[in-house]
């Protein structure tokens, strides 16, 4: 039986399993969300959840998602110019820290501010960290979940590349005194820093995504280790114990084969495993396969992907408009309002939607639900381009599309 | 705990005898707006096909109805055609359907039917049955029921019974056909399509949709109490009986019963359904088998009520109740007190 529905009609279906939509919010009109969601449960008993856009003008929009049926956009606030976005936050408590990256080396606001979230009406400016320099787009990714060090994905001042795509690298920011951050610890890959010793490392024959982390991970279960996707340079695990002084404990370059854009490593603690995922960066699926692994890391030094994450076939929705391919994970971040699970996995796949994965055995990991809206309104690519996604503590899946579809609050019944 | 039976697309069988209206019925179905996202599969598309304007059809015989439903021919075996269904579905090649309705023919035994769902591994992970339905035409119902072995069966393991034209034989025909069919399958309900409508929230939704236990979801998935008793004629080759078990009992008794029972009688099982409480499950187990193959136990969360007794419906040719009930004593040492 052959297909009966054009790429178009496909795309603007929408298709679910296992998942079904609560509500729908298009944020005001700015409905393009970046890589940055976390869920606050502020001191009045309100969930709210926090969003970085994924381009200007917006910068964040915190929507009060304590009724999950009629969320409610609570605050937007602006950026200041359109060379620069935010892209990625993260919460503890009442603080949230917000990445600034510049579209030009040398511009500014290029690092990450602090923000005082208590009421979540009024976010007031704590501190800035400057990250601008000569070489430097500023910070591209943050991981704050402890409240005392914020794990960040940045360019620096003091820091040129060997090679142009290579203009980030991992800080560590001890923000213990929120109005005065202070970096405590950096680690570059090997080459990428003129001056290393090392020879720089080789580009990507087809996609160069370049050597710089993505999503960096510390979670109290491993306060000595950081899980970092560093794009082209595959998984990288440091040993940061003494965090003056990170070390490379492992790396697994996987690209090519494959390629490239290594984009997040989550340690499904108690078993083990690492999910490692890219980031499909092109339309059309021109960069497929872009996967999510299962890997075993009961080796820490000797990484071994045993499958993939089961997806429908390319050919279904590489046409169906932008990008189609794995992108993020809920990433069972600590906190009150965070789903934690060492077997379930949700992730996103831009056209694909947001879909979770039951990985109790790691060989052969299965689909257990997705949800894949139809394109939204007025779509630049003619299909839904989901980009992140939040678990919380009940189950509930928040998910935010790349452009205008905003966002998509999702019950699972997995 | 995962709930199996949520996330499944429940099928329904709307089999029949020969003229007894299954398409007049589905065409019916699909005119809901809440039936708006149903696969349909049908053996042919003859004359009496399905009456939606079609809006999009494809070479091979699937195509879409303009009110968003999709109606697919079957081709080669219904194992294959619902496997396809489930792929093209997940990848988006077709409508995101929310329900299976299946059409056999006047002719077709339900049983092969009902067993597709219940081995092949991957369809048992994405699909329940949901309902059987069985139309019978009050017109020409009793001849065929003496006359042929399918409608019989056909009316046997219905999980609902459905008389039309009703209005054409009138009321005397119609309530012999009715009490006939009673005899057949006392645990079916029956309604009569009334000028060809039919209440349709009667045929969905019969199946257990999730493993809460609500006790009335149970109630309708067990179908009518036999309270009919000795009142009113059993037929001679068909038996329907319930059995009760007060007490606990392990999963090896009934699992070895129903074994011994399938591997002698299999053909001759039609249907079992029921609730078995075993020992140390805190909720009960649903069963359902037909003939000699039998759906994977799901246990519920709780019981629906406070009657924690193992209930089974057993519809057999020609296997009397005493024969079931003295097995499980038997085999699986416990003992029937209903």
């Amino acid at each position: 039986m052959k297909p009966t529905m054009s790429p178009q009609s496909q795309a603007a279906q929408t298709i679910s399993r296992n998942m079904k939509l609560v509500s729908h919010n298009e944020l005001a009109g700015f409905g393009g969300i970046g890589e940055g969601i976390n869920m606050q449960v502020a001191k009045d008993g309100r969930r709210i959840l926090w969003l970085a856009h994924e381009s200007a003008p917006k910068n964040f929009t915190g929507v009060d998602v304590t009724d999950p049926k009629n969320p409610k956009v609570v605050v937007q606030t602006d950026l200041p110019h359109e060379g620069v976005r935010s892209n990625s936050l993260d919460v503890v408590g009442d603080i949230m820290a917000v990445a600034y990256q510049t579209k030009k080396v040398g511009d500014k606001p290029a690092g990450m501010d602090l923000f005082d979230i208590s009421t979540p009406e009024k976010p007031k400016l704590i501190s800035h960290f400057d990250a601008s320099g000569p070489h430097s787009r500023g910070a591209h990714c943050v991981w704050f979940v402890d409240g005392e060090y914020v794990h960040l994905t940045s360019g620096s001042g003091d820091f040129e590349p060997t090679h142009p795509n290579d203009f980030q690298f991992y800080r560590i920011i001890d923000v213990r005194n929120p109005s005065k951050p202070k970096e405590v610890g950096r680690w570059h890959y090997p080459g990428t820093h003129k001056g290393d010793k090392e020879a720089p490392p080789p580009r990507h024959p087809r996609f160069d995504g370049g050597y710089r982390p993505h999503n960096i991970n510390v979670y109290p279960e491993r306060p000595d280790r950081a899980y970092m996707a560093y794009l082209d340079g595959g998984a990288v695990i440091l040993d940061i114990s003494d965090k003056a002084n990170p070390k490379m404990v492992t790396n697994w370059k996987y690209s090519p084969p494959f390629n490239g854009f290594c984009h997040t490593v989550m340690p499904l603690f108690g078993r083990d495993l690492l999910i490692v995922t890219d980031e499909c960066t092109k339309d059309d699926g021109i960069d497929w396969p872009k996967l999510g692994f299962v890997v075993n890391a009961s080796v820490e030094t000797n990484l071994v992907p045993v499958s993939t994450l089961p997806l429908p076939p390319v050919e279904s929705f590489a046409k169906r408009g932008g990008r189609y391919g794995a992108h993020n994970l809920h990433e069972n971040l600590p906190g009150p309002a965070s789903f934690r699970s060492n077997t379930l996995v949700v992730g996103t796949f831009f056209n694909g939607g947001v879909r979770a994965f039951d990985t109790s055995n790691p060989y052969q990991p299965q689909e257990v639900g997705y949800f894949v809206p139809g394109a939204p309104k007025l779509s630049p690519k003619g299909a839904v381009q989901i980009n992140d996604v939040w678990v919380d503590e009940k189950g509930l899946v928040y998910a935010v599309d790349r452009f205008g579809g905003g966002l998509y609050v999702i019950e699972m019944t997995v | 705990m995962a709930d199996v039976l949520a996330g499944r697309f429940p099928v329904s069988i709307i089999t029949g005898f020969l003229g007894s209206g299954k398409t007049t019925l589905i065409n019916k179905l699909l005119k809901r707006p809440d039936m708006n996202r149903v696969a349909v599969i049908v053996n042919e598309l003859g004359e009496q096909a399905i009456d939606n304007d079609l809006v999009e059809v494809s070479s091979e015989q699937m195509m879409l109805l303009n009110n968003g439903c999709l109606c697919c021919v079957l081709r080669g075996d219904l194992q294959e055609t619902l496997r396809d269904l489930f792929v093209k579905r997940r990848n988006g090649d077709i409508i995101d359907f929310d329900r299976v309705i299946i059409e056999t023919t006047g002719l077709a035994d339900p049983a092969p039917v009902m067993q597709t769902l219940m081995t092949d591994d991957m369809l048992q992970a994405h699909y329940r049955m949901d309902c059987v339905v069985t139309l019978a035409d009050a017109v020409n119902g009793l001849e065929q029921l003496e006359t042929m072995q399918e409608p019989v069966k056909q009316a046997a393991l219905a999980d609902r019974i459905v008389i039309t034209k009703s209005d054409i034989a009138g009321e005397e025909t119609t309530a012999k056909l009715e009490a006939r069919l009673r005899s057949l399958n006392p645990q079916a309900p029956i309604k009569r399509a009334v000028n060809g409508e039919i209440d349709l929230a009667f045929l969905i939704d019969v199946g257990l949709r999730d493993m809460k236990g609500k006790l009335e979801d149970i109630e309708r998935w067990m179908g009518e109490p036999d309270e009919h008793g000795e009142h009113h004629r059993h037929d001679a080759t068909v038996k329907s009986f319930c059995l009760r078990f007060d007490e606990p009992m392990t999963w090896a008794a009934f699992s070895q019963t129903m074994e011994v029972l399938g591997a002698l009688r299999g053909s001759d099982m039609l249907r079992v359904k029921g609730l078995v409480n075993v020992a140390e499950h805190k909720g009960p187990m649903v069963v359902q088998g037909v003939q000699h193959l039998f759906h994977p136990p799901v246990e519920l969360a709780a019981w629906p009520s406070a009657d924690h007794s193992t209930r089974i419906v057993f519809i057999t040719r020609k296997i009397p109740r005493e024969t079931v009930a003295n097995l499980f004593a038997a085999i699986g040492a416990v003992t029937a007190t209903a």
